[in-house]
């Protein structure tokens, strides 16, 4: 179901080994290991750009501190009245040492 | 505090509270945890942490701080592990006591970062020179892994000896709960250590003897404490081993499969009982000799190509039939898997 994307990953490259745990894990099947080598001789994960909801889980179950980062996407602001005729979406920080 | 903790930051939570003050340590995928959670707790408890420029460096500000009587440890995978074992030779050697936790991956070489059990011989029989022995302790949980750094401080103390922390990439990534002491270990004195104040000026810590007589009598003394521990410390968890026809035996992750397996087989009417060791280093040999006293057949189960199962073997000294079953490139075998090479080997048995 693609609907509006609730969050976004992003992936070091020069971090990820390319182990697949995150696209294993993650439940709405956003993220896939790039055909592409990187410098290292790994496919590196990387995240298809639609549907992430931000739940973090490939976060949680990656083996290399600092190779993901998920940021959540805030609510869209309610439209203020018919002036209003785009509204802006904003990043809200990653998730870190929280799980510590 | 009941927590949901993974098991390379619950080891770190134990160290510091066992006392540890001092991590020295290079990150490695799947160990790489422990060097993160230290870099955030360590300074919080007015410990120190390093980032060392590699592995061999990292030992040896270990053999320093344990030196000066500091509890300290270190944590690693298999490839830093193998950059250790110059040091931790050394520590032996010198008598130090301190704690190094090895996140084992797959091998040999760089393999892969998934789990694997084959740094047990490196461990267990010593990858470094000379005669010595690692005290070495498995943990199967999250908790374990907190509790058993815990008592390999102990351990590493009583016995002056490094002691080691063996587990694998499975136990050292999942997230599980998590109870802590709600105190603090205070460490114990080491008159021996080397302080820099003026008591302890005369102490001297090294691994040279340079006279035949004298390096004999050191290895004698080590020797000593060798089978000292050996009688005191071999520690073990047995299941359902009273009746058990068959007897699965395996450390780790791999002894959590067998539990289920157990289970399992025994839905299956075939009596099966789980031995799991936990100190890998002493071998709890009697406790293995007991529980394996009226089986028809011992099954060893390892994510390696037959490793521990080298100590099995010896324990039971050809009492009774010992097989062996194992996965390795950080595949896990599953509960019905194990169950089929059951009962196609019980099969051949009767």
């Amino acid at each position: 179901m693609a609907g509006q994307a609730r969050g976004k990953v992003t992936v070091d490259v020069e971090e990820c080994k390319g182990c697949g745990l995150c696209v294993e894990s993650c439940p709405p099947k956003c993220l896939e290991l790039v055909p592409e080598l990187s410098v290292y001789g790994f496919h590196p994960a990387r995240y298809t750009g639609h549907d992430c909801t931000g739940c973090g889980i490939c976060f949680y179950c990656c083996p290399e501190p600092g190779a993901i980062t998920v940021y959540r996407i805030k609510a869209k602001a309610k439209p203020l009245a018919s002036t209003a005729t785009s509204t802006s979406t904003s990043l809200q920080g990653g998730e870190h040492a929280a799980a510590l | 505090m009941r927590q949901l903790c993974k098991g390379n930051v619950a080891v770190v939570k134990g160290a510091i509270l066992a006392g540890c003050r001092g991590y020295y340590g290079y990150p490695i995928t799947p160990a790489s945890e422990i060097a993160e959670a230290a870099a955030l707790y360590f300074p919080q408890v007015g410990g120190t942490f390093i980032q060392a420029e590699s592995e061999v460096a990292a030992i040896n500000m270990v053999y320093g701080a344990a030196a000066a009587g500091v509890r300290v440890m270190s944590g690693s995978s298999g490839p830093g592990l193998s950059l250790m074992q110059e040091g931790m030779s050394y520590l032996a050697g010198s008598e130090l006591p301190c704690v190094i936790v090895d996140v084992m991956r797959g091998g040999p070489g760089l393999g892969n970062i998934a789990p694997e059990q084959s740094d047990y011989f490196a461990m267990v029989k010593g990858g470094g020179h000379g005669n010595y022995r690692n005290i070495v302790l498995a943990p199967a949980s999250v908790q374990e892994m907190a509790d058993l750094t815990m008592l390999a401080f102990e351990l590493a103390d009583k016995y002056r000896n490094p002691a080691v922390v063996l587990t694998d990439g499975f136990v050292g990534q999942m997230m599980e709960p998590l109870e802590l002491e709600d105190h603090e270990i205070q460490p114990p004195e080491k008159p021996w250590a080397v302080k820099g104040t003026p008591e302890t000026r005369a102490n001297l810590i090294s691994s040279i003897f340079l006279e035949t007589d004298e390096l004999e009598e050191h290895q004698r003394r080590m020797e000593a404490k060798y089978i000292r521990a050996q009688a005191a410390e071999p520690r073990c968890e047995v299941c359902r081993t009273d009746d058990a026809e068959v007897l699965l035996v395996g450390y780790g992750i791999v002894s959590r499969v067998l539990l289920s397996t157990v289970e399992a087989l025994r839905k299956d009417g075939v009596k099966a009982g789980l031995f799991r060791p936990i100190t890998l280093w002493p071998y709890p040999v009697k406790e293995l000799e007991h529980a394996a006293r009226n089986v028809q057949k011992v099954l060893v189960v390892e994510l390696s190509n037959g490793q521990m199962v080298e100590d099995v073997r010896l324990a039971l000294n050809g009492k009774v039939p010992v097989e062996f079953y194992g996965r390795v490139g950080g595949n896990v075998p599953s509960v019905r898997e194990l169950q089929e090479q059951v009962l196609t080997r019980m099969a051949v048995a009767v």
